[in-house]
């Protein structure tokens, strides 16, 4: 059924539709609306039988998680941001015990200085967790990726994040197609979990394993993962011919087949650079996107045949690696050694900074022109980091950077975009 | 079920590592002594006798509590309660009211007719007691209960010596204090009235005794000289109280001057306006501060229309008035003379400067030794004669019924041990439990319940009694406020925090154990045990 409805209410919608038995929830901006549509679906009767439990912290949020998975019930969460690390730990435990949960990461910058708007470092901070995580580009994805999240999880007992990208997406207004009931029952089977809690006979779980065996369990995390990769496109098919449209998967092309330049990208920029490209294309440049949705595992086969013949890659991140640059730009050199593209690394975006078309436009022309650093932050104000960088040469106690930056570029400087 | 490879372990596996021997600290259970047990005159266990109060078993309670004190229900209106001064509580919100706990349960054990056992075994034993007062009684009940046959010599014609002489029936009614003797007496004690020793020596040959101890009352009352004309009316406190006892009651006239600054001063104060003196002036040589009387026996006199007169001497005692100098305290806090004057109407002048007691049944006693008016006793109370101990009022201490209480208990031990050819070692005293080890935010808050008193306007006419009773739900809710300073009470509280689940709990009323076989030491027990009951040591390593 369409629907138009705010990204947030779609994927509750989505989780609901998926019989949660269990849904931890603890708030933060822009998660927020998720699991407040879902405690109405639970209080109202729409959802049941469900447990919606109010814990005290993220931590106990993904704990509660992870008790209840592991006793046998269907659970989720949502989270973002410092949220996402103060489950650290727990996110760590839950894939480790292999346990089936999954989670929305609304995702959004870190402090500090706080900031609540999107980038993907929070998601990019847990990438090497042990999780399954997923990227959507449109509110419609964001409620597809939860129905296949759950099947995914399931099947491979392993937790999987679906990172949708915060404000962007989780508080946009769009059209979205709800699945029926009966659709997603028939798509997605009840949970069997891979072990069941029996007081006959009782085990510990997670207790200590020592040197003979530790590495021996994350050799069979890793391995479980790579055999996802490949497990992956056919449950997208899968999907398709359920719902009868694409989702999922581990990534897709857009106009990629002759491009010589491609741009790769995750989340919802995804569509800015696809009308970016349209224009390029329509001027007769030859350009092309490779859209990852499925960031780990890392489809590193797929993102090979899909870059192996372009002469450059440029990567927009919506993080930072403060001291290298770029995430997924290092993971796409891993996939092309020897292929002789110049992959560029272009960070944009952070902490809701706009990307507009005309700033991609010309960081793709840039680069086509063989003018574009290795590393390049789209849009930054050089004069303001240059006059800090200034100050803090002359003066020792030069104060607080963030503070520096705001006096620099006046009144006005917390207006995001 | 096939388990995830060493995710999924069987049970019980970590039990193999013994963690605790990584410990560098070891918790341990420790009972600390409670203020209000260490500031108990009469050694009472009163943190003890509270917990069984608060469990509603009134019974326990009052057991616990008459192995150190025969008289909870004289207690519980005439003792000055320094243990709610030493209370714990009284540094979160108000004192826990002890006082009026052991009043309930002084109470209704009288109401409920609770007795003492009777001592399991006899020695055949003979102690003499001379003097029915607190000391006596106590201590004769002690040696009673430890076997021994204790026979009272009193040389007044009826028991209860200064809690009958010396205290007012508004603060003592007599039926309590009767009950309360006659359930000592019941245990085989010999009371003799009107039996005053004059030699003691020759006493206690003539009863075959053993041991004697010694607990005669300060009745007599100190003089001071003064100035008075032919008709002036002087009396003093000690004979004045006496004689409300007796059937006819002393003629004082409306306006009553007593001096002194002592609790008897106030007590005759207060006896005055109930016979109906319009005026009853305390004059008192200094300040309020430096008054010997305690607060509340002010505070009660004064509610009563009783008037002092601080910082004033009496010089002169005429037929109708007398004449006061009024003093100066100087930098040391002794008042001198200034050579001002006042006349103060007075009908009557009563005496309340101190009391002494009389040691003439010594004097043939050798090996003695008396100062000041009191017996030198030891650590042991024991005099300088051999078998001969003494306690109470005789000996230099604080005179009040609880301290004399205390004396008789402490005495009895002691005359025990020697009537065995033995020492008694009173066993080693715990810290005290200071406020400083308890978890307050722990307890519930809880205000103090605060006893009815009798109207104002009938406590100038009539000897009813002034301070009430606790009612059972009350009495309860006091006991419940108790802190329980230094004393596990099974709250649970190490049991739920210990991260190593290695507090065992052992059941209801037995408390808990550790297992140091995994106790890491973190020392989270200790530092959240609400009532500072755990202790940490270091480990020798």
């Amino acid at each position: 059924m369409l629907k138009q409805i705010e990204g947030s209410r779609a994927v509750a919608e989505a989780v609901a539709l998926s019989r949660p038995e269990v849904v931890c929830a603890y708030p933060i901006s822009p998660q927020t609306h998720i699991v407040e549509a879902l405690g109405e679906a639970v209080k109202s009767g729409a959802l049941a039988p469900c447990e919606f439990i109010n814990v005290e912290s993220e931590f106990a949020a993904m704990s509660v998680a992870i008790g209840a998975s592991a006793a046998g019930a269907r659970a989720y969460t949502a989270t973002a941001s410092q949220g996402l690390l103060f489950m650290t730990e727990a996110l760590f435990n839950a894939s480790g015990l292999g346990l089936p949960i999954v989670m929305t990461v609304a995702n959004r910058a870190l402090g500090a200085p706080i900031n609540i708007w999107n980038d993907h470092s929070d998601a990019m901070s847990q990438r090497d967790c042990g999780w399954i995580q997923l990227f959507a580009e449109n509110n419609q994805e964001a409620l597809d990726l939860h129905l296949q999240a759950f099947r995914l999880a399931e099947e491979l007992s392993l937790p999987v994040m679906v990172c949708m990208d915060g404000f962007i997406l989780t508080h946009a207004y769009e059209r979205v197609d709800v699945p029926a009931q009966e659709q997603v029952d028939a798509y997605l089977p009840r949970f069997a979990p891979r072990q069941v809690l029996d007081p006959a006979e009782p085990v510990s779980i997670g207790a200590m394993v020592g040197p003979e065996a530790f590495m021996e369990v994350r050799y069979l995390a890793h391995a479980k993962q790579v055999q996802a990769l490949e497990l992956i496109p056919g449950w997208a098919d899968e999907f398709r011919r359920a719902f009868g449209r694409e989702a999922g998967g581990l990534m897709h092309t857009y106009r990629a087949e002759d491009a010589e330049t491609i741009v790769v990208a995750l989340g919802s920029v995804i569509g800015t650079i696809k009308d970016t490209v349209d224009e390029l294309r329509a001027q007769g440049v030859g350009i092309g996107v490779v859209a990852i949705t499925c960031f780990r595992p890392w489809p590193l086969a797929a993102v090979r045949a899909a870059l192996v013949n372009a002469r450059r890659v440029i990567v927009i991140e919506k993080t930072l690696a403060v001291g290298i640059g770029g995430i997924v730009s290092n993971n796409v050199r891993a996939a092309l050694p020897g292929s002789g593209a110049a992959v560029y690394t272009v960070i944009a975006g952070l902490g809701g900074r706009a990307i507009t078309k005309a700033s991609l436009a010309k960081a793709f022309a840039d680069a086509i022109a063989g003018r574009l650093e290795a590393t390049t932050f789209l849009d930054l104000d050089r004069q303001v980091v240059e006059r800090v960088l200034a100050r803090e040469r002359e003066v020792r106690r030069s104060g607080p950077i963030a503070e520096a930056v705001l006096k620099e570029i006046g009144p006005v400087a917390a207006r995001p975009g | 079920m096939r388990k995830p490879f060493a995710i999924t372990l069987d049970p019980g596996s970590s039990l193999a590592n013994h963690t605790g021997s990584w410990r560098t600290l070891r918790p341990e259970y420790v009972d600390r002594l409670p203020p209000c047990n260490a500031a108990c005159p009469a050694g009472e266990n009163i943190q003890g006798w509270l917990a069984h109060a608060e469990s509603g078993d009134y019974e326990a309670a009052w057991r616990l509590l008459v192995q150190d004190n025969p008289m909870p229900a004289v207690m519980g209106r005439v003792c000055y309660h320094p243990c709610e001064g030493a209370c714990n509580r009284g540094a979160l919100d108000d004192a826990v009211g002890i006082n009026s706990v052991e009043r309930f349960l002084g109470d209704e054990a009288i109401r409920r007719g609770w007795g003492f056992p009777q001592p399991a075994e006899r020695s055949g034993k003979r102690v003499l007691v001379v003097g029915a007062g607190p000391s006596g009684l106590s201590a004769a009940y002690h040696l009673a209960r430890a076997g021994h046959q204790a026979v009272i010599h009193e040389a007044g014609p009826v028991a209860g010596g200064m809690m009958r002489f010396g205290i007012p029936k508004y603060r003592l009614p007599r039926a309590v204090l009767e009950a309360e003797i006659a359930r000592i007496l019941a245990l085989g004690i010999e009371l003799r009235l009107n039996a005053k020793v004059t030699d003691l020596l020759a006493t206690m040959k003539e009863g075959a005794f053993d041991a004697a101890f010694l607990a005669v009352g300060a009745h007599i009352a100190k003089r001071a000289y003064i100035p008075a004309g032919s008709s002036a009316k002087m009396l003093d406190a000690v004979s004045l109280l006496r004689s409300m006892e007796g059937e006819a009651k002393p003629m004082l006239g409306q306006r009553v001057v007593v001096y002194g600054g002592g609790n008897t001063a106030f007590d005759v104060a207060r006896t005055a306006r109930r016979l109906g003196a319009e005026e009853s002036v305390v004059v008192y040589r200094r300040t309020r501060e430096k008054m010997p009387a305690h607060d509340l026996e002010l505070e009660e006199a004064l509610q009563e229309g009783v008037m002092v007169k601080w910082l004033s001497t009496i010089t002169h005692a005429g037929e109708s008035s007398i004449t006061v100098e009024k003093m100066a305290l100087d930098a040391k806090g002794f008042p001198h003379p200034t050579g001002e004057y006042e006349t103060l109407e007075a009908d009557a002048l009563v005496l309340a400067l101190g009391q002494d007691v009389d040691l003439s049944l010594l004097e043939a006693v050798p090996g003695l030794e008396i100062d000041d008016g009191v017996v030198k006793v030891g650590p042991d109370m024991m005099t300088g004669h051999p078998g001969i101990f003494a306690g109470g009022d005789m000996v230099p201490s604080e005179r009040t019924v609880t301290v004399a209480i205390g004396h008789g208990k402490k005495a009895a031990r002691h005359v025990d041990a020697w009537l065995r050819g033995a020492r008694y070692v009173p066993p080693a005293k715990p810290e005290t439990a200071a406020f400083e080890r308890l978890n307050t935010w722990y307890y519930s808050d809880a205000p103090k319940t605060v006893r009815p008193l009798l109207d104002v306007i009938r406590r100038q006419s009539t000897f009813d009694e002034v301070v009430g009773g606790l009612d059972e739900g009350s009495a309860r809710y006091e006991a419940r406020r108790c802190l329980s300073c230094g004393n596990c009470f099974e709250c649970d509280n190490c049991y739920g925090v210990c991260p190593d689940n290695a507090v065992v709990k052992l059941g209801p009323g037995k408390r808990y154990r550790f297992n140091y076989d995994y106790c890491k030491g973190c020392g989270l027990c200790a530092a959240e045990c609400p009532c500072g009951a755990i202790r940490m040591v270091p480990e020798e390593i």
